[in-house]
Parts: structure tokens; sequence; C-alpha cells
């Protein structure tokens, strides 16, 4: 359980965003239009309430729900998770502390069995993110230059004027093969998301279902991921968003994660 | 269980935070199909927090085969919010250092070795009176602790299948007139410690002046004279033993850091003034005071979705003397292997320790699965190998399965 859930529910926000004062598609490229997606402000602090809903091929379903703060520090971004349920990772927490330059991730979990923080790795960024159909990198901690990003064509998608652009990773032992991301022409809202596994085949499919205005800022609040080849859903929400009130550098501590919220 | 009750429903008209589980868990030895336990357990958290106070109880109610039940207060506590630093008071477990399965800097909250090293870690610790206070700097804390009253290790009772019947040369008369500690001002511990999370490193250092935990059998030695020999012999009739709780003074601290996506981990302590059981004839009670170094060097690493881990754990007695009934270095590992699948629903575990210099072991595979968010099932084993003499090894005749089933609320 790791990493930075916030940053990436606001990937659609930085997409959003990223057109302004564009129009010409033919001056973008793919990497273009994708690294103006990353570097769109996104306030310096949020809070918000995160609720997952995984739901099985069978149409069963689990929800899990998250308390969660992010600060931008510069040169660092810190989010901190507090776990509200189900009962047995209540007042579990998580700390990612995310660097601008090539630093990996510094993270930590508090479980409140064993009563301490623990550091763990943040290497794993295929894993998946609490048996959701998320990893950690689809939720928003991949690179950039991580991936070569190719505008393949503009289309339409129901009504609405997309760039298509493909993203193949640079380490050809990645677990998607590639990713095909739609992005519309208008305003930069991402607005669906195709991954592709090691061979090829079509794996997963991430729709984006709603994105609302909060302070001055998009903030997809309702997204989906679906994975084809088996089946299962995860449906992520958005709720109680907040930007910029303030969030104290003193939330991001081994004090915080112990004591809750 | 009234007591538990009238919590509860204080709890509920106070619109507190009610969260636990009830669990079963019932194990048999392979050796001979006896139950090594059936317990039935009620835990309940009572928690109401502000932004300046809050308060937890957690009672749990165990219930050993069918007709015992054993009721503990694991904790009680009220804490008290400040800009710059908390206040805890009242009973609680506290937990320090950077090892896992072993406790080497961990030495506030004593241990539950009731049943071995068997419990869940948060189970196996016990909450002590205390009063705890944390003052932040930024990323870095300044934690003392005073603990008024002096709280044992709890052993297996005798005739449990964990207690281990020590070998005396002499029938053994027991003197428990000094087994307690006065509840007494002059006898509080005390402990501070300074830690600091960077994103670099995560280091602490501690130091305490506290109880052993267990108590030194002081054993006094009764001769008689052999005349059918000349010169007469002095031939061993009995000894009386003593058991005594001695102070100690404990100096170290841990560190953890991230290496190219190894997290390692290290803990060391020092203990001044410990008190080890020695033949030396000439020795006071049989015993001899030395100190020894207590240390932990681990990694955890990911392989392929697998979490594993590893410990080293060396305890060295130094200015070691001839006939000290404990090796002078002491070493074993512990190893963890986890594994979650099915969307976080199965999970498959294993951990062992392993003695080094004398060699056995203790092996835990398990397996779990999660029903539904509140419901679990766990089938898992208790594996005692090696040597007799060895600290797993002893148990060998232990050796069980068990299951768990769990719903958490």
């Amino acid at each position: 359980m790791k990493t930075t859930i916030i940053k990436t529910t606001i990937l659609a926000a930085a997409m959003a965003m990223a057109g302004h004062g564009i129009s010409r598609a033919q001056q973008l490229t793919g990497r273009d239009i994708v690294e103006k997606a990353y570097n769109l402000p996104q306030g310096n602090d949020r809070t918000s309430i995160l609720t997952m809903t995984l739901v099985n091929n069978n149409g069963s379903t689990r929800v899990r729900k998250i308390k969660q703060f992010y600060r931008d520090f510069g040169t660092v971004e810190k989010n901190i998770m507090f776990f509200l349920s189900p009962a047995d990772v209540k007042n579990t927490s998580f700390m990612n502390w995310s660097y601008d330059s090539d630093k990996p991730d510094d993270q930590w979990i508090y479980l409140p069995a064993l009563k301490k923080v623990k550091r763990i790795s943040s290497d794993s960024k295929s894993d998946y993110f609490m048996g959701s159909d998320f990893t950690y990198d689809d939720l928003g901690d991949r690179k950039l230059d991580a991936d070569v990003h190719k505008l393949l064509r503009e289309e339409t998608v129901d009504g609405i004027p997309c760039y298509v652009v493909e993203s193949i990773p640079k380490d050809e032992d990645y677990m998607y093969s590639k990713t095909i991301t739609w992005i519309r022409k208008e305003n930069f809202v991402g607005l669906k998301k195709e991954f592709y596994d090691e061979d090829g085949e079509l794996l997963k499919s991430l729709s984006i279902k709603e994105v609302k205005k909060i302070d001055g800022f998009w903030i997809i609040t309702h997204s989906e991921m679906h994975n084809v080849q088996n089946g299962h859903t995860t449906i992520i929400k958005l709720t109680d968003v907040k930007i910029n009130t303030g969030v104290p550098a003193s939330m991001f501590t081994e004090r915080m994660m112990m004591r809750g919220i | 269980m009234l007591t538990v009750f009238f919590i509860t429903v204080a709890a509920l008209q106070a619109q507190v935070d009610i969260s636990g589980f009830v669990r079963t868990y019932e194990g048999a030895k392979v050796k001979d199909g006896d139950f090594s336990i059936v317990q039935q357990t009620v835990n309940l958290n009572f928690e109401k927090r502000g932004e300046k106070v809050a308060f937890k109880a957690n009672p749990m109610l165990y219930y050993y085969n069918t007709d015992s039940l054993v009721f503990r207060m694991r904790e009680v506590y009220m804490d008290m919010y400040f800009k710059n630093f908390d206040l805890r008071v009242g009973k609680q477990q506290i937990v320090w250092g950077k090892a896992d399965g072993v406790f080497i800097t961990d030495i506030v909250s004593p241990l539950n070795l009731t049943e071995f090293l068997l419990p869940d870690f948060d189970e196996i610790r016990i909450g002590v009176l205390a009063a705890k206070f944390d003052y932040y700097l930024g990323n870095s804390t300044i934690e003392a602790i005073w603990k008024p009253v002096f709280t044992p290790n709890e052993l297996p009772a005798p005739g449990s299948i964990w207690a281990v019947q020590p070998d005396f040369p002499a029938p053994p008369t027991f003197d428990w007139s000094k087994s307690k500690v006065d509840y007494n001002l002059g006898n509080g511990s005390y402990y501070l410690k300074f830690s600091t999370m960077t994103s670099n490193i995560d280091f602490d250092v501690m130091g305490a002046y506290t109880w052993d935990a267990s108590p030194t059998m002081h054993v006094e030695k009764h001769f008689a004279f052999d005349t059918t020999t000349m010169p007469p012999t002095p031939v061993l009739t009995g000894l009386t033993v003593t058991p005594e709780y001695h102070r100690l003074w404990v100096g170290g601290g841990s560190f953890s850091t991230e290496i190219a996506g190894f997290i390692l981990r290290g803990e060391a302590a020092y203990y001044n003034g410990k008190y080890f059981q020695t033949t030396d004839p000439k020795a006071q009670d049989a015993l001899v005071k030395k100190d020894y170094l207590n240390y932990v060097v681990g990694l955890d690493f990911n392989v392929g979705g697998v979490k594993l881990s590893g410990q080293f754990i060396q305890k060295l007695i130094l200015d070691y003397e001839d006939g000290i009934t404990e090796d002078k270095n002491a070493s074993m590992g512990t190893f963890l292997a986890h594994y979650d699948a099915l969307r976080e629903t199965l999970h498959l575990e294993l951990f062992s320790y392993v003695g080094i210099t004398t060699p056995n072991a203790l092996i835990r595979p398990k397996i779990s699965y999660d029903f539904d968010d509140s419901f679990n099932i766990l089938l898992g084993g208790n594996i005692f190998v090696g040597d007799r003499d060895g600290w797993f090894g002893q148990y060998q005749d232990n050796t069980m399965v068990y299951m768990k089933i769990k719903y958490s609320f």
C-alpha cells in the first residue's frame, strides 16, 4: 500500500488545463501534450476523501475509504493518507514524499497493530494499489520521460474532439507494452485511456466519468478502471475536495501518522 | 464482563467510535492431536478524538477452553495535544525500534510469553501504566517516558505446554519473598528517545534506567558432609531459589534507510548490569553480573510481488567468563516471505526464526483468505525443529496446526 493517489486523481485536471493558448495541434508533439498536462498548476495543497469501490466479475463489491492530504513544498511533494475503512485497515496511515529530482520516493506506513511507523520501499510501481485495478504508476507516479509519447491522430469521440497519444515505455520489461490516451482538444481534459499488456493485448480501460472545477482547478471526481481480461472494475470517487486551504507542514510527519485524524 | 458492559453503554451514549474484532482460535498438536489452544476472543476499541484531547480504552476478553475467562484491559489512556508536544497518560503499549519480531530497544512494554512467541505482536506486548511526553521539532521527536510501576514479563504457568522446567542439580525450594517490586516512587523506570525522519534515513537513539523484565534466580546451595570419606566431603543436598528483579541501564538506537529498492534496517542496544547464571562454585548465588550487546541487521525487498525480509540477530556477552550458562555469542536469523493474491484477498506467508549458534527453528507458514472486508479465515502451522537444547527446538513436541476465524467491525 503506497504512493500518491492524490496526485493522480488530479492527472486529468492537469490535462484539463494544459491546452490554454494552444491553437493548432500540428504545433504539438505527443510529448508536448503530456508534458503540459504534467506541469499544470494543481494548487499548493489539497484535502479530499477518496472512496474506492472494487467490483469483481460476479458483481460483488468491496469499498475502501481514505482521507488524504497533499502539499507541494517546491522540490518535494508530500502526501499522507489515513484509511477510514474497512475495519481491518482503519487507522492505518501511509505517507509519500515525491521529489522533483530522480531521487526515488520515500514512503512510510503506520500499522496500528504494530504501533510503529515503518519505512517501505517505493520500488514496485507496477504493484496494484490495495487490490484495485490501478497500479501505483496508473495513479500518477509515472515520470514523463519513462515513455516515448507519439501523437497518433485526432478524432472525435462522442462528439468531443480529442488528441490520441500513444505512450511506449522505454523499459521493455514494463508491465504495459503501450498506453493510448484520449485527451480533449478543447481543454486537454483526459477522456479515456487504454492499457495494453506485454503481448500487445488490451488489458485495461480507464474512463473519466466526471471532472469538476473546484477552487479554480479541474479535478477528476469520478473515474473507472475496467480490466477487460478478468472483468474486474475499480471505481474511484473523490469528495470533500478542498484546495489551497493551508495544510500545515506538520501534517506530513510521523506524529500525524501515529495519531491519525 | 460488567466493566466491558458499562464501558460499552457509556460509549454508545457518548458517541464514541467502537471497533474491534471477534475471533475463534483453535490449535492442535501434531504429535498427539491434543488441543494446544482453544480460545475465543472479543476485542473492543473505544476511541474518541478531539482536536486537543482523545482517549482510548481497549478491553479484551479471552475465553479459554470451556471454563476459563480472562479479562485484560490492554490499553486505557488519555491524550492531550499541544502545539509542539503531546502527553499520553494511562495504560498503554509502547513500541520502539526498527526490528521485526525481536526486542532489542523495544523494552518499554514487557511481553506476555504465556503462549511463547505465538500470539500476534499487538497481543504479545503488555500495556504499562506510564506517562509519555513527546516533544516535536519538525520531523524529529524527543520522547520521555515515566513508568511508575514495574510490570514484568508474563511467563507460562506451571503445567502449560510452554512452561520450561529449569534443570536443577538438587531439589529446589522457592522463596518468593523478593519476587515483587514494591509500588514505590523510587521504583519507577525512565526512558528517553530522540528520533528523526529524513528523506535519506530514519534513526533514533535511546536510553533507559529500567528493570530487567525477567527475574534473576538467586540460588543458595545447601550442603551436608559425607563423613564416610576422609576427609569428609561436601554433598549438595538442596537449593533455595529466590527470584528477584534487578535494575538495568540500557542504551541503544536503530535506523532504517532505502538503498536501491532495498530497505536496510539496524538496531542495537547495550545492556549494563545483567545477571547471568553460572556454574562457577565461587560465584555468589550462582550469578555473575555482566554487560551484553544485542543487535539486529535486516533487509526488506520485493521480488515479483513477493515481500521478502531477512534479519540477523546476535547477542554478545562482554567480559565473558567460563561457567556462564549462556553462550558468549548467540546468533539467530528471521525470514519472512509474504504474497497477496486475488486482489489482496488471499494472503500467503512464511515466517521463521532460525537459531544459528544452536541449530533449531520455529517455522510459521500460514494462508488466509478475506471472504469480505470484515471476515477472514486463517490456517497455519507452528513447526518447531532442531536441537532440543535450543529455544525453539525444546518445543518440538508442541508443533501444531491451527485455525483462526476473525470478524472485524
